[in-house]
């Protein structure tokens, strides 16, 4: 009877069987494309933010449309939504401005349209790695515990060809069959946390330029009338 | 849209250092198996045996020997024409003979004194070396005498601990008086199965040698040292039990 065995990780994953090893692997790629998400969406959502907060501060210190129109601040940085919902706006604004015979709420109404395409396309943007994150976050833990069940069958049948079965014989099988478990869940429980707080981010900054797409409407239906 | 997204590049190496720290935390940080200490046996000693090989180091040379004659054979001073002259010349010649006896005598006395300190100092090594040769069989001795004590210790300590091992197991029966001993002779197996239990002298009260013969069965396996090289003292016990130890 051995007892004196090597129960080091790297030993542990070494020893596992072969599915079990595909398993831990793919797992650690889903891991670190996931990990890889939470640090990209970490970065694009705080830039969108300060880039919004930028605008909305430029935007309400009164300066003149156009120019700003003209300077479009941010609106070829990726981070720059608001800038290019608002550039989509006046741009469709001064378009239909220049044809005379249009009523003001035809003008509003294809202003409003095209902030709005604009819009669909920055929140799409955003939420591009999102649903990644929540399938590792379901899904990886359900791999792991596959992983961890193939061994642990292993483990047992390995056991059947021992005459007396000793708590031995079974405990290193199933250590390394849990590593699977382990890992599965090293992958999903941040996956799940970074999707919740991201769809969250997401969801506010989402009600933010909503918010700002009617006040800017409000400011051209103002100045429509006059001319 | 093909947009450069300067994050991605960082989000791929911060992705790849957590993975790399959990990585360093589970291979390091995480040992599940307890190693039992190793038990060794270590004689501490005040001193070191001087080694004998190393004696003859740092021998103090004999002084050279002085090969530079005092000048006393400077030429003598240019006579002077005077009426001491002789009786100089004369003092002269007597100091020189002198300076020579002296010489002569200087040498031989360093010559002999040589001789004496070359002898001193064979002595000294030989004696120094007897002493070395003293404090080997003495360490060698000590040691084993050290050894001697450790296993003593040691088997009246695992004599100990199966005399309380069988002590516990020893059901007293409740009638009786008094703390008589009852002895047994146990003849063990390597492992600290019991072979055979022999009653040498009875306590006086069957009741009580029963139960402890009974207890010397029930206590099995008895403790034994870990070094199989004591186990002979341990194969035939003559052991002692009272009901009040």
């Amino acid at each position: 009877m051995e007892v004196t065995q090597d129960l080091s990780i790297v030993s542990m994953i070494v020893n596992a069987s072969v599915l079990v090893q595909l398993v831990m692997a793919l797992l650690l790629a889903v891991s670190f494309m996931s990990w890889w998400g939470i640090f990209f969406k970490l970065f694009s959502i705080r830039a969108t933010r300060l880039h919004a907060e930028a605008f909305e501060k430029d935007f309400w210190s009164g300066s003149d449309l156009t120019q700003l129109y003209e300077r479009a601040p941010g609106s070829q940085d990726p981070a720059g939504s608001l800038a290019r919902i608002f550039e989509s706006g006046f741009r469709e604004y001064l378009k239909l401005r220049r044809q005379p015979s249009l009523d003001v709420s035809i003008v509003m109404d294809g202003t409003r349209r095209a902030m709005r395409a604009t819009f669909q396309r920055e929140m799409d943007r955003l939420e591009s790695h999102l649903s990644f994150l929540a399938s590792v976050g379901s899904v990886s833990p359900y791999v792991g515990l596959f992983g961890t069940v193939w061994g642990i069958m292993n483990a047992f049948r390995g056991l059947a060809n021992v005459g007396q079965a000793t708590l031995a014989h079974v405990a290193p099988g199933i250590a390394e069959a849990l590593v699977a478990t382990a890992m599965g869940l090293f992958a999903a429980i941040p996956a799940v946390v970074a999707y919740n707080r991201y769809a969250y981010d997401i969801n506010r900054l989402a009600i933010r330029f909503e918010s700002f797409m009617e006040e800017f409407s409000n400011i051209l239906q103002r100045q429509v009338r006059p001319s | 849209m093909s947009r450069a997204k300067p994050g991605q590049v960082r989000a791929g190496l911060l992705a790849l250092s957590v993975h790399i720290l959990f990585f360093i935390f589970l291979a390091f940080g995480v040992s599940w198996q307890r190693k039992p200490p190793q038990i060794m046996e270590v004689a501490v000693w005040q001193s070191l045996p001087a080694r004998p090989a190393s004696t003859p180091a740092a021998e103090p040379e004999p002084p050279p020997l002085k090969k530079n004659p005092p000048k006393a054979a400077e030429p003598a001073p240019a006579p002077r024409p005077d009426i001491a002259l002789k009786a100089k010349q004369e003092a002269e010649q007597r100091q020189r003979e002198e300076q020579t006896k002296q010489q002569a005598q200087r040498k031989k006395a360093e010559e002999e004194k040589r001789k004496q300190e070359e002898k001193q100092r064979i002595a000294a090594q030989q004696a120094r070396e007897a002493a070395a040769r003293k404090d080997l069989e003495d360490a060698a001795r000590r040691q084993q005498e050290a050894r001697q004590a450790t296993q003593s210790r040691i088997e009246n300590d695992y004599k100990a601990r199966i005399q309380a091992k069988i002590h516990r197991f020893t059901i007293i029966p409740p009638d009786l008086t008094g703390n008589p001993q009852a002895e047994y002779q146990v003849t063990l197996l390597p492992g600290g199965d019991v072979l055979s239990a022999k009653l040498v002298k009875s306590s006086g009260s069957p009741a009580y040698d029963a139960a402890v013969e009974r207890a010397i069965y029930k206590a099995q396996p008895l403790p034994l040292p870990p070094d199989p090289a004591l186990f002979p003292r341990f194969r035939e016990l003559v052991l002692q039990f009272r009901p009040q130890s």
